[in-house]
């Protein structure tokens, strides 16, 4: 397989990542659909680095699972708190503050 | 130079806001020592003064005195440089003699909400940004000492001003502000721009106006005067930039309307000898039509702006615009005698004007209103100053043989014939417009007296018992009326003082005629 | 396995400089220290943790001393992705700086809430640890180590009131944003990796500044990464979170973010362009310059109509983040320029965390009378309360860039800058600079006014109680302000580093 696909595999996911973040007010879905960006970006790292050959690119892979698993641990942690004061994990009614 | 000498101008600059800093520690109940002490720094700072003219040396006044120069912040190269010449120096001594007397008037009338700590503390951070404006000798210094003067204004305006003091202030407040940032974009214009001889860039305005602009090509010349002119021109203040001064003055606290009127315009005035014409005295021939035209309209339109005023104090402000309209009409001639007499000018609007100030606060505080349709037979209620306010309307308008008349008429003169390369039938009709403005100023404050003084009380003050001059009155205003006589009589006491400093600020232009403005017998021949 | 043992015995573990790596270590000793006590003390010994944590905090300065007296050449460790230079020293210091404030303002507050204390100050540590890191950054997996480290503990102290609404809401935003900015920015990275084969910024930059140069993926690369970090310093359009965020947090936490965090952003900014991109300023010089105008100006003119002094001072900041952006968008232009940007941003921020962190003690004292956040509520207090009335005067006034009070000083460095660039686009952006200073004012003097001439609001005029450690935090970000107003020179010379500028 060519590199370009890789990337080309990658920068699709991004964009539905992007994409759900943007339009879905689900919380929980929003948080999976970080999930899909920073997997995106790991597609990227491992297919360079190996199309450069070296261990870079997992190196810096494996960081960005073990900091994207603090991440999202902490960003379920907050959609609870937000569910146990609200009953409801839709983002668009968590809008108390506007100006 | 002894070891006095070289602290002691730093010492006129700061002994305010230390005097400020101990006010601050003490207790607020304690009123009669807090304005005792407010009293001593400005008495002292006075005295430092006081010494300063003792020992100025006065064959040299073209030479900065007392300088000191000390790095101050390397990463721009800006330094300390602050130094005293026959320009700074008339000013200076106006700030502090000023700041004295303004203590002294409100020794016992406060304005509300009183809280005399407050007030006597922002006294003090004036009168420090003022006196350092007068001695700064590099931009960046000139820059902070200039924007220093504007909180305490803004708030002495706000806390204890009139009822539409809020507004007032914050338009002070604003349109001064835009002026200092165009002028700080200009005074880093200067250093990108200016290289001196060995190649440096340079804050400093004695070497930068040694050059006098050398190397910058015209078009951005005239760019950098013209953020100069605005930043400057808003502070004096010249039509069209007049706007925030009838509001300030008239919702000032007296002493601040005081302090506006006698040192905080000179500022912009001074900016423009000390820095502006100087500095680039190319661009300052191209811009001075434009600004002889403005200082005319402001004279007629202050004039008539004054014909127009119901309150006391509105009218003296726009009179004010008036006559910096001669001091400014004066420097646009760039000659020698111009800006002597534009000198003369400031120091003289200074005194009068302060004291017209002093009169409407005390007016104010008696009757309780400052409306001219109200007022009426001052004479007889309060004699004194009814004669006081007569002796200063007379020196306001000009009459001869008090200080007014050596600020005005010689600007008028200074117009027939202005530096070289400007347009002559332009000034020469700047001359008599101006005539026409002194003509107006005589109706206007004839006016205005004739409303206050003359006449019979009015009914609803008929029955009311108002108290003539009292103690601090007498103490604040006596050596002010002492100094509109003295000077009035004895103008080279000033033109000595600032004759060679001046020629040292037009030396780029070559002038028709050498200065004549030397002692008093001189002035007045053209 | 022979042949993994064999490799294993001729492997020695990478030499690590303890001295150069001190600060950081104190900081996680303190930081298990604080979580440790936390078990252990009793509910009303726990204001030992505040004391616990701010000397930990000073502790760490210690290193930094000596480090900087030492006068070493740089220290490079991790094959150039850890540095300790000059740059690194003097930023580290400042974060600490702005910890040990933060802590100090935090101390009563945190006591007087409902919530957990030791959590509070553990995670306060840990994002502290993240910027410490930040500062001595070079490679773009210690960046975004650094960053997370600093960002995570960032969302849940903006959570931290955990059965306020608005507190959720802050912290959800702030995540949100800040986990898609980190997104975007990674993805940025593994471009800029995949292109360059390298993570270390020094390596980056020379192929960068060499022959593959024009390759748009690399365009692409700096581009999402300016963007992701623009969404950290809460740069227009990249703002939204931050009003709310700033409003619903905890006041000391609003302080920290505002501050430390984007001081943080700004740093590794910094170390991107000056070491990693510098020769491609065709892509960076006109983001930054549109970011620059646009946050400034949206900013200021938002904060024009707010009504809550915690939400007016957000977009202070977001418009004040917008004149630290002004000498990224010139630094490109020419060698002058690229030096005095250095300067300008440093010295911009230093001045800044020092104001602001002024500005919000203040916010927090006035807090403990009124309870509310309103402009409103400030009527009057030059009657009740004169010293603080004039500590929140001299902070809105340097931020407003009035002398005497330090901001005035930051101002000229970034218009030195623009001048120093010269070119007209360069002229245009100090002239929105300079318009916007002016528009700033009007709210900062809206705020100075209502203090000076409106009456109580509620005739309640009993002073203000200020409690010892507020009161520290005011001493010593007044004392900085002040004197970096009239003295410039006592700080200006920090932000005089070579060592990043080539």
């Amino acid at each position: 397989m060519y590199l370009v696909e890789y990337l080309l595999l990658a920068a699709a996911l991004f964009s539905i990542g992007v994409y759900g973040v943007l339009a879905r007010k689900n919380g929980v879905l929003v948080l999976m659909s970080i999930e899909l960006m920073l997997n995106a970006v790991n597609i990227n790292l491992i297919a360079f680095g190996a199309f450069r050959g070296n261990a870079i690119g997992q190196v810096f892979a494996l960081f960005v699972i073990a900091v994207a698993a603090a991440e999202v641990g902490v960003g379920m942690a907050i959609v609870l708190l937000i569910f146990r004061n609200r009953a409801s994990v839709n983002l668009d009614e968590v809008d108390l503050m506007r100006g | 130079m002894n070891a006095f000498d070289h602290w002691a101008l730093s010492g006129a600059v700061f002994i305010p806001i230390l005097g400020a800093v101990l006010l601050a520690f003490v207790p607020k109940r304690l009123e009669v020592e807090i304005k005792a002490v407010a009293l001593l720094t400005t008495v002292v700072t006075a005295g430092v003064g006081v010494y300063l003219l003792a020992h100025f040396d006065y064959d040299k006044t073209h030479q900065l005195q007392y300088a000191v120069d000390r790095s101050w912040i390397d990463v721009i190269s800006s330094r300390y440089h602050i130094g005293l010449d026959g320009i700074s120096l008339p000013m200076l001594a106006l700030s502090m003699f000023i700041s004295v007397l303004c203590i002294v008037y409100s020794w016992d009338h406060f304005p509300e909400p009183h809280n005399p700590k407050a007030f006597l503390i922002l006294l003090l951070v004036l009168e420090t940004g003022m006196n350092g404006t007068f001695v700064a000798q590099d931009l960046i210094l000139f820059f902070v000492f200039f924007e220093l003067v504007l909180l305490p204004m803004y708030f002495m305006i706000g806390v204890w001003g009139g009822p539409n003091r809020q507004y007032a202030s914050i338009k002070f407040f604003l349109v001064t502000l835009f002026g200092s940032a165009l002028m700080i974009l200009s005074f880093l214009a200067l250093y990108f721009k200016v290289t001196l001889p060995d190649g440096s860039h340079t804050f400093d305005i004695v070497k930068l106006a040694s050059v006098h602009g050398a190397g910058i090509a015209h078009g951005a010349q005239l760019l950098i005067f013209g953020g100069l002119f605005i930043g400057f021109a808003i502070k004096v203040p010249m039509f069209p930039f007049h706007t925030w001064l009838p509001d300030a003055h008239t919702e000032a606290p007296t002493v601040g309307s005081v302090i506006l009127a006698a040192i905080l315009l000179k500022l912009g005035t001074y900016g423009f000898i000390r820095i502006a014409i100087p500095i680039l005295p190319e661009a300052a021939k191209s811009w001075a039509p434009w600004i002889g035209v403005l200082a005319v309209i402001g004279i007629i339109y202050g004039a008539l702006g004054c014909l127009a005023q119901r309150d006391m104090k509105r009218l003296i402000a726009f009179s004010s615009i008036a006559h910096m309209g001669f001091v400014m009409l004066g420097i646009s001639t760039l000659t020698t005698y111009g800006i002597n007499a534009a000198i003369f000018g400031m120091v003289a609007h200074g005194l009068i004007t302060g004291m017209l100030f002093f009169l409407a606060g005390s007016i104010q505080e008696r009757f309780h209103t400052r409306e001219l349709d109200r007022l009426g037979g001052l004479l007889l209620q309060a004699p004194r100053m009814g004669w006081i306010l007569g002796f200063c309307a007379m020196a306001s308008l000009g009459l001869p043989g008090l200080a007014g008349f050596w600020g005005e008429f010689p600007a008028i003169l200074s117009t027939y014939s202005p530096a070289v390369g400007l347009n002559l039938a332009l000034f020469r009709t700047f001359m008599v417009i101006a005539s026409i403005g002194t003509v107006l100023a005589a109706g206007y404050l004839l006016w205005m007296l004739q409303r206050v003084a003359f006449g019979t009380v009015k009914a609803e003050f008929e029955h009311e018992h108002i108290h003539d001059m009292h103690g601090p009155e007498y103490l604040a205003w006596t050596p002010i009326l002492v100094l509109i006589v003295l000077l009035g009589v004895v103008p080279g006491i000033v033109f000595r003082v600032t004759d060679k400093p001046v020629q040292k600020v037009t030396v780029a232009h070559v002038e028709q005629r050498r200065s004549v403005v030397t002692g008093q017998t001189a002035v007045g021949q053209p | 396995m022979h042949a993994l043992l064999a490799v294993a015995s001729s492997f020695t573990g990478p030499r690590l400089d303890y001295h150069a790596l001190a600060p950081e270590i104190i900081l996680t000793a303190t930081l298990v220290l604080v979580l440790l006590a936390d078990l252990v003390l009793e509910e009303r010994n726990q204001w030992l943790i505040s004391n616990l944590a701010g000397i930990g905090v000073l502790a760490s300065v210690i290193p930094i001393i000596t480090l900087a007296v030492q006068n070493h050449a740089a220290r490079s460790m991790a094959g150039g992705a850890y540095v300790v230079d000059d740059f690194s020293l003097v930023l580290k210091a400042l974060f600490l700086g702005i910890g040990y404030v933060v802590l100090l303002m935090s101390t009563n507050y945190v006591e007087e809430g409902d919530y957990y204390q030791g959590e509070y100050y553990f995670l306060l540590l840990a994002s502290l640890l993240g910027m410490v890191v930040m500062a001595s950054a070079r490679d773009l997996i210690t960046i975004f180590v650094a960053l997370e480290t600093l960002s995570i503990p960032a969302y849940m102290l903006a959570g931290w009131r955990k059965r306020d609404l608005k507190s959720n809401e802050a912290a959800i935003k702030y995540y949100l944003l800040g986990v898609l900015a980190s997104a975007v920015m990674l993805y940025g990275m593994s471009l800029v990796f995949g292109y360059t084969g390298s993570t270390v910024l020094t390596e980056i930059g020379k192929q960068v500044n060499g022959s593959i140069t024009h390759k748009p993926v690399i365009t692409l690369g700096i581009f999402f990464i300016v963007i992701g970090f623009a969404f950290k310093v809460s740069a227009v359009p990249f703002h939204f979170w931050a009003p709310d965020t700033y409003e619903g947090s905890p006041t000391p936490v609003t302080a920290f973010l505002s501050v430390a965090s984007k001081t943080a952003g700004f740093v590794a900014l910094l170390e991107l362009i000056y070491v990693g991109f510098l020769g491609r300023n065709d892509v960076w010089g006109p983001m930054f310059w549109v970011l620059a105008a646009l946050t400034m100006t949206v900013g200021n003119l938002i904060a024009l109509r707010q009504t809550n002094v915690v939400r007016l001072l957000a977009y202070s900041s977001i418009a004040q983040a917008g004149y630290v952006l002004v000498p990224f968008a010139v630094a490109g232009d020419n060698i002058a320029a690229r030096r005095s940007s250095f300067t300008a941003a440093v010295v911009y921020l230093m001045i800044y965390a020092a104001m602001n962190l002024g500005a919000f003690s203040v916010v927090i004292a006035v807090a403990r009378k009124t309870r509310s956040g309103d402009i409103s509520s400030y009527g009057g207090l030059f009657e009740y309360a004169p010293g603080l009335t004039v500590a929140m005067t001299v902070f809105l006034f340097a931020l407003a860039g009035i002398p005497p009070a330090g901001g005035w000083f930051a101002k000229l460095m970034v218009f030195r800058a623009v001048l120093d660039s010269g070119t007209t686009w360069a002229v245009v952006l100090g002239v929105i600079a300079g318009v916007n200073s002016v528009i700033a004012l009007y709210y900062y003097a809206a705020v100075a006014r209502e203090m000076w001439m409106s009456p109580v609001p509620d005739g309640d005029v009993t002073p203000v109680r200020v409690p010892a450690p507020l009161l520290a935090s005011l001493g010593l970000t007044g004392l900085v302000v002040m004197a970096i107003g009239v003295y410039p020179q006592l700080f200006a010379h920090f932000g005089d580093l070579g060592t990043l500028v080539r």
